[in-house]
């Protein structure tokens, strides 16, 4: 079998949370014991309502933030304990799209600038290379050649969107995360960026890890999705199983309260409508982190975490199954 | 027509424009559209398309630089639009009425839930300062109103709960608490921008059960802005398409989902990715929406739209019945009516000139 571009053992990520003084100190469990693997060309989707802990994991993997425990491998290299200057080589090609397109481009660079930037810091290329490459970019996230010499903030959130998308490619990477990348756009723009995006991957053959709380793109542009639910992977495999026949009990409700554009369907009177808001992250009890909103949560779910468990061709960890 | 179904609100072409540093911005022009009672509207449009603006221009909530430059907007027959008002005195005679009508007879839920709430008051005073303005009631009494209401909006502690401040609860809450403060004098009419925009699937399921058991048992109606056409689809009777600041179809929702007449509305529905499909390239709309600064005189969607024809450029599509509620304008069904279309729209412009 060939080695997955990422793989992710125990992956634990928390943070320290200010409380008062001398007190015992309280942590938030962003991400706790997640274990993932993503082969070459593939798609994973994190899904989950905010809060639990999806751009975290993202951030994690790509040591953005520091992992408090468990292991990071990157095409079977173990990164886990890299330091920043080790990582440098590897970021070229471990790289991110982030949601707000108009936060993350700078608007003092021109579009020109911003792509060539990142060939610029690992030295690639020579500058008349460079120059096609930028144009070569542009071309293939569907910008005008004549944009190149335009700032940001004359373009259109999609527009900038592929401006960020082309600075991503511009390293050729193996693996981008990314965060939340359509949430800031509208519906008719989004479906282009999908398209893009699948486009891309199509010919290039780059891994991606898609965190949207948008279930229908996410449904769209993944082959595997991965549910979160307060930090811990609740339910992960195939997309047309954990979408079709969802079987955490946390899973059932997400899809289910996903409204169908479609007046015929049967809609809100099969809707699982879970009560409540989600408990705080902080000290989370040791039991299913689910168990405060389950229908079926018996007393062996508040003991302790059930483990993800190969069920019907997806992994679930829920005490029923 | 029955007396359940009675005409409430009815806004005839209503037309708002900006004054900007680079010109006016026509934001929404000439739409028309009417509420009866006991009914959902949704109100479906991209950004910039002139949904929230049009319904702030129902409540008289526009910004400075914006005025109502034409149309009439009719509640329970009383005129709301300013478009004829001139005099100093009419103009505050008129906020006068507004003033009544706000939180009484039409609430309002707003997108965001962060920065609606005051964050140096306690919810206790904000949920119950509308119900004190527009009843005579004592403090307890409002209290008392307030204390149900947010059990109904199905906040849990709601005695303790009002002691407590805007960022002491999730967005979630915050979002229920605003629904409940505008549900707080029982008004007949609910507007709702963008109420779930902000908020997770799971929390958004919630809320819309909410309005549609809260509309339909207090028998008062309710209009919807939305982008999601999931959210109209279930909740709505009845669906209004907007984009660059016009109406381009309307219609019951079975209409409009089954039987869709514009080419942009068939761009939003195949733009949502079905979840039962496999992976393939979604149906997108190219192009970027219109630049409101200069209106053509033709379609506004023509620039972005795979069928349209000379003739779209030039000219204004006209609106087209197909029954009692579903119509459209697009000159795909209004070709037979050109030639007497183009003249009038010639004459006018001769008559600007």
């Amino acid at each position: 079998m060939m080695e997955p571009v990422i793989r992710v053992e125990h992956l634990n990520k928390r943070f320290r949370v200010k409380g008062k003084p001398f007190e015992q100190k309280k942590y938030v469990n962003a991400v706790s014991d997640v274990s993932f693997s993503i082969g070459k060309g593939e798609t994973l989707g994190i899904v989950g309502e905010s809060g639990c802990g999806k751009s975290t994991l993202g951030r994690t993997i790509l040591k953005i933030h520091e992992p408090d425990g468990g292991k990071i491998y990157f095409e079977g290299e173990d990164i886990t304990a890299y330091s920043y200057r080790q990582m440098h080589p590897l970021r070229r090609r471990m790289q991110m799209i982030f949601q707000d397109p108009y936060a993350s481009l700078n608007p003092r660079f021109t579009v020109g600038e911003m792509i060539e930037e990142p060939m610029e810091v690992y030295h690639l290329y020579e500058k008349q290379e460079r120059a096609e490459r930028v144009q070569q970019l542009m071309q293939t996230v569907g910008l005008k050649p004549d944009h190149i010499r335009r700032y940001p903030h004359e373009f259109s959130g999609g527009q900038r969107q592929r401006i960020g998308i082309a600075r991503t490619l511009a390293l050729d990477p193996d693996f981008i995360v990314c965060d939340e990348p359509f949430s800031a756009l509208d519906v008719s723009i989004q479906a282009q960026i999908i398209n893009l995006l699948e486009k891309i991957q199509d010919e290039k053959k780059i891994s991606y890890i898609v965190v949207a709380h948008d279930l229908n793109a996410v449904r769209h542009i993944s082959h595997n999705i991965g549910v979160m639910y307060l930090g811990h992977l609740v339910e992960i495999g195939p997309a047309p199983l954990v979408y079709g026949e969802p079987l955490h009990p946390y899973t059932q409700a997400l899809i289910s309260a996903i409204p169908a554009a479609d007046p015929d369907a049967a809609g809100m009177m099969n809707r699982i409508i879970l009560t409540g808001e989600v408990p705080s992250p902080i000290d989370v009890p040791s039991g299913c982190p689910f168990c405060t909103r389950c229908k079926y949560c018996t007393d062996k779910c508040r003991e302790r975490m059930p483990e993800l468990k190969d069920v019907g061709g997806r992994k679930v960890a829920c005490v029923r199954y | 027509m029955d007396a359940l179904h009675r005409e409430l609100l009815k806004v005839e072409n209503l037309s708002v424009d900006f004054a900007t540093k680079q010109g006016t911005v026509h934001a929404v022009r000439n739409i028309s559209f009417q509420i009866n009672t006991r009914e959902i509207i949704g109100i479906v449009g991209e950004s910039g398309s002139g949904k929230s603006v049009s319904m702030l221009a129902v409540m008289n909530l526009l910004a400075d630089n914006a005025s109502v430059t034409g149309g009439s907007i009719r509640f329970d027959g009383k005129e709301l639009s300013t478009a004829g008002l001139s005099t100093r005195s009419e103009r505050r005679a008129h906020e006068k009425m507004m003033m009544d009508i706000r939180g009484r007879d039409i609430g309002m839920v707003f997108q965001d839930p962060m920065t609606y709430l005051n964050p140096v008051l306690k919810i206790g005073l904000q949920l119950t300062e509308g119900i004190r303005k527009h009843r005579s009631c004592s403090k307890a009494e409002a209290r008392e109103r307030a204390i149900r209401l947010l059990g109904e909006v199905g906040i849990s502690n709601p005695e303790k709960r009002l002691n407590q401040y805007p960022y002491e609860f999730s967005g979630g809450m915050r979002q229920r608490i605003i629904i409940a403060a505008a549900l707080a004098c029982d008004p007949r009419l609910l507007i709702a921008d963008e109420p779930t925009t902000a908020l997770d699937v799971t929390i958004q399921a919630q809320i819309l059960s909410l309005i549609e058991r809260l509309v339909k048992g207090m028998s008062s109606s309710a209009l919807l802005i939305t982008h999601d056409l999931g959210v109209v689809a279930e909740l709505c009777d009845k669906i209004v398409i907007m984009y660059g600041g016009e109406i381009v179809e309307r219609g019951t929702v079975r209409e409009i989902f089954n039987e869709t007449k514009h080419p942009y509305t068939m761009g939003l529905l195949n733009s949502i990715g079905k979840i039962e499909e496999e992976r393939k390239p979604l149906g997108f709309i190219p192009g970027t929406p219109p630049n409101l600064l200069h209106v053509s005189g033709g379609c506004t969607f023509c620039s972005r739209c795979d069928r349209a024809m000379k003739i779209c450029k030039e000219y204004r599509p006209a609106e087209t019945v197909f029954s009692e509620e579903h119509s459209c304008s697009c000159w795909l069904y209004c070709k037979d009516r050109a030639q007497e279309l183009v003249e009038a729209q010639e004459r006018e412009r001769q008559g600007r000139l």
